[in-house]
């Protein structure tokens, strides 16, 4: 019996046909696909069928749904402020399906979306061309002064290139944390695993002590839960604070 | 104007609801986590490394391109302005959850 705990990273076609061709590329419909269409409907199904107008006494459903969009435009008027609620429903969705795809990877045997950085950075890099889009649309050319901060001239030549460094960091920094904390979760969950396998056909002694890892497990499994939701909310909370800088360059300061 | 009064109380009333309910929902926010400070740090120093090692390798690479042998010249200034931009990063990172902590700490 081997320890393969970063198996269940593998990205495999599902239909052996590539869909169609993008620039000689052959496109495949993967697991991680199939994922993400489930997670998408499962969370549009969600938020839609639970929630109905006029309801006195909302459901249980109800009241999830609507606590998870009350917690986004919260959080979104705390950051932003008032022209913030603008692009709350990007907000919401990235929040949503980020979140979405944290859960339902934490199903077991099914696959983590979020921990390809792939699809992480992808989602990195729409916040950081809708905060340039944002910026220059509100602030033209001003926007650029977002690079320049207050100190004098002569410390401006090695003041700006490390800010444009800075700003460049932020889609590496977003998209590697959600990755590496979904990795390390998901790899740690394994590695216990495979311990627990691997004691119960030890025999003897050992096959009692494989109740130890299993314990492990379960309380890992909770703090993977909190983590799914924890790295949802900073994904969330971080594009409102990127966004927020756009929007206000540095008079929130 | 005694006629206005009970709307205008309900309207106040409402109004008062409303702030408080958005005062307890912005509390409700997931303290950060040791581990999630220390993973904050981190990514933020690592990635702008790779940024500003990147950015230098490239520039030299198409200076390169143009007959300008500048390797390593580049590569090596914007590597250390990237440990300058990372270390900026980290000072940002703490001011924010300073803040963050802060604020906490009051509404306790």
């Amino acid at each position: 019996m081997t320890l393969t705990p970063m198996e269940q990273f593998e990205v495999k076609p599902l239909v052996a046909e590539p869909l169609f061709h993008i620039g000689g590329h052959p496109i495949y419909f993967t697991n991680q696909s199939l994922l993400m269409v489930i997670v998408v409907i499962a969370a549009s199904l969600f938020l839609t069928l639970t929630v109905k107008p006029g309801r006195l006494v909302p459901t249980r459903g109800q009241s999830m749904a609507e606590a998870s969009y009350e917690f986004v435009a919260n959080m979104i008027h705390s950051a932003t402020g008032e022209d913030g609620l603008k692009y709350f429903p990007f907000i919401f969705s990235l929040f949503i399906f980020v979140l979405f795809c944290n859960f339902f990877g934490m199903v077991p045997g099914s696959f983590t979306v979020t921990s390809q950085i792939a699809v992480t950075f992808a989602l990195a890099a729409l916040v950081i061309l809708l905060v340039i889009v944002v910026g220059f649309m509100k602030h033209g050319l001003h926007f650029l002064t977002l690079f320049v901060p207050k100190a004098p001239w002569y410390l401006l030549i090695l003041l700006v290139p490390i800010e444009v460094i800075s700003f460049l960091t932020r889609p590496i920094s977003l998209s590697v944390r959600l990755f590496a904390n979904m990795l390390a979760g998901h790899t740690m969950l394994a590695v216990f695993a495979g311990f627990v396998v691997a004691l119960g056909s030890a025999g003897g002694v050992f096959t009692g002590l494989a109740i130890a890892p299993m314990f492990l497990i379960v309380a890992i499994m909770l703090l993977e839960l909190l983590v799914a939701f924890l790295q949802a909310y900073v994904f969330a909370i971080l594009t409102c604070i990127y966004l927020n800088e756009a929007l206000h360059l540095h008079d929130h300061h | 104007m005694t006629s206005h009064d009970p709307d205008r109380l309900k309207d106040l009333g409402a109004r008062l609801d409303e702030a408080q309910r958005r005062n307890a929902a912005r509390a409700k926010g997931p303290p950060p986590t040791q581990l999630g400070i220390a993973g904050r740090f981190a990514t933020e120093l690592v990635a702008a490394l790779v940024v500003g090692g990147g950015l230098g390798w490239g520039l030299d690479w198409l200076l390169g391109r143009f007959g300008f042998h500048t390797r390593p010249v580049f590569l090596i200034v914007f590597f250390i302005l990237g440990a300058a931009a990372g270390i900026r990063n980290v000072m940002r990172a703490a001011t924010e959850i300073n803040a963050r902590m802060a604020s906490k700490d009051l509404e306790r």
